[in-house]
C-alpha cells in the first residue's frame, strides 16, 4: 500500500499540470480542462487524508466538490458559449473588451 | 510503493501532460478522460468506492460529455489560435511559474508525515451506507446547501442559453 507521500507527490505533480495548462495555453475549452484537472488533484489529495486519518469527512467534502464542479462546468460552458456567439473565437486573448 | 499504485500514477501523470500539451481541445479531452479512469482505480485503493463510482459517472460520463459538446459546438477555423500560440515567451513564462508552484507545494508537503500518523480503517470504512449516514446527520446542512447551489446554476444555465444574451 503507497503511503501517504506518494498520493501528495501525485495530486502536486496534478495539480502543477493544471496550473501550467491554464498559464500556458489560449483555447478557453483547454483552459477550462485544466482547472478540472487541478479540481480532480485536490479531491485525490483529500481522498488519501481521509484514508490516512480513518476519518470519512474527507471523502464527504469530495462529493460536495462533485456538487460545485458541476455547477461550474455547467454555468462556465454556457457563458463560453454567450462568449463564442458574440467574438465567434474561443482565443481568450480575444476576449478584452475590459482592457483600458 | 505498490505496483498498482505506480500503474495508475504514471498513467494519470502521462496522461495530464497530454491533456495540456494536445494541439486540438478534443484529443485533449480524452486525455482528460483518461485522467479521471486513473483517479477513479486510485480511489478504488484508497477504499472509497463511492467516490470512485461518481468519479466515473459524474466526471468521465456528465461532466466530460457536456465538454465534448461544447467542443463540437464551437468548431473554428483556428489558424490565428495555432499562430499565437507559437508566441514561446507566454509559454516558458507560465511552464516556469508552474514548476515554480509544485516545487513550493512538494517542499512545504514533505514535512506532512508528521502530523498525520496512518491509523487502521474502522469496518466498513468509505461504505455507501456510511457516508449517506455523515450525510444526513452531519452535513445535512451542507447537503441542502449543495442543492441550492445546483438549482441557481440550472437557473443561471437556462438563462445563458436563450436568444440575446
Amino acid at each position: 500500500m503507497a503511503g501517504i507521500n506518494e498520493y501528495i507527490i501525485l495530486a502536486c505533480i496534478l495539480f502543477g499540470l493544471g496550473t501550467i495548462g491554464f498559464l500556458t495555453r489560449r483555447n478557453a475549452l483547454i483552459l477550462f480542462m485544466s482547472v478540472e484537472l487541478m479540481l480532480n488533484s485536490i479531491n485525490l489529495m483529500l481522498v488519501a487524508f481521509s484514508n490516512t486519518r480513518a476519518d470519512m469527512g474527507g471523502q464527504v467534502m469530495v462529493l460536495f466538490i462533485f456538487a460545485v464542479a458541476a455547477a461550474e462546468v455547467a454555468v462556465g460552458l454556457a457563458i463560453l458559449i454567450c462568449l463564442f456567439k458574440h467574438m465567434k473565437s474561443v482565443d481568450v486573448n480575444r476576449f478584452d473588451l475590459l482592457k483600458w | 510503493m505498490d505496483f498498482y499504485f505506480l500503474l495508475f500514477a504514471i498513467m494519470a501523470v502521462g496522461a495530464g501532460i497530454f491533456t495540456i500539451t494536445a494541439k486540438d481541445a478534443l484529443p485533449s479531452a480524452l486525455g482528460l478522460l483518461t485522467v479521471f479512469i486513473a483517479l477513479a482505480a486510485l480511489y478504488l485503493h484508497l477504499h472509497a468506492p463511492l467516490i470512485a463510482v461518481f468519479q466515473v459517472s459524474i466526471y468521465a460520463g456528465a461532466i466530460l460529455v457536456l465538454v465534448v459538446f461544447v467542443i463540437m459546438l464551437l468548431i473554428t477555423p483556428d489558424e490565428e489560435l495555432e499562430q499565437a500560440q507559437k508566441n514561446i515567451s507566454y509559454r516558458a513564462m507560465g511552464a516556469i511559474l508552474g514548476a515554480y508552484l509544485v516545487a513550493l507545494l512538494v517542499i512545504g508537503l514533505a514535512g506532512i508525515r508528521q502530523l498525520v500518523a496512518q491509523r487502521s480503517l474502522p469496518d466498513g470504512f468509505g461504505a455507501p451506507s456510511q457516508i449517506g449516514l455523515l450525510f444526513f446527520k452531519q452535513y445535512l446542512l451542507h447537503f441542502e446547501m449543495a442543492s441550492v447551489l445546483l438549482l441557481v446554476a440550472l437557473v443561471a444555465a437556462i438563462y445563458l442559453a436563450k436568444k440575446n444574451v
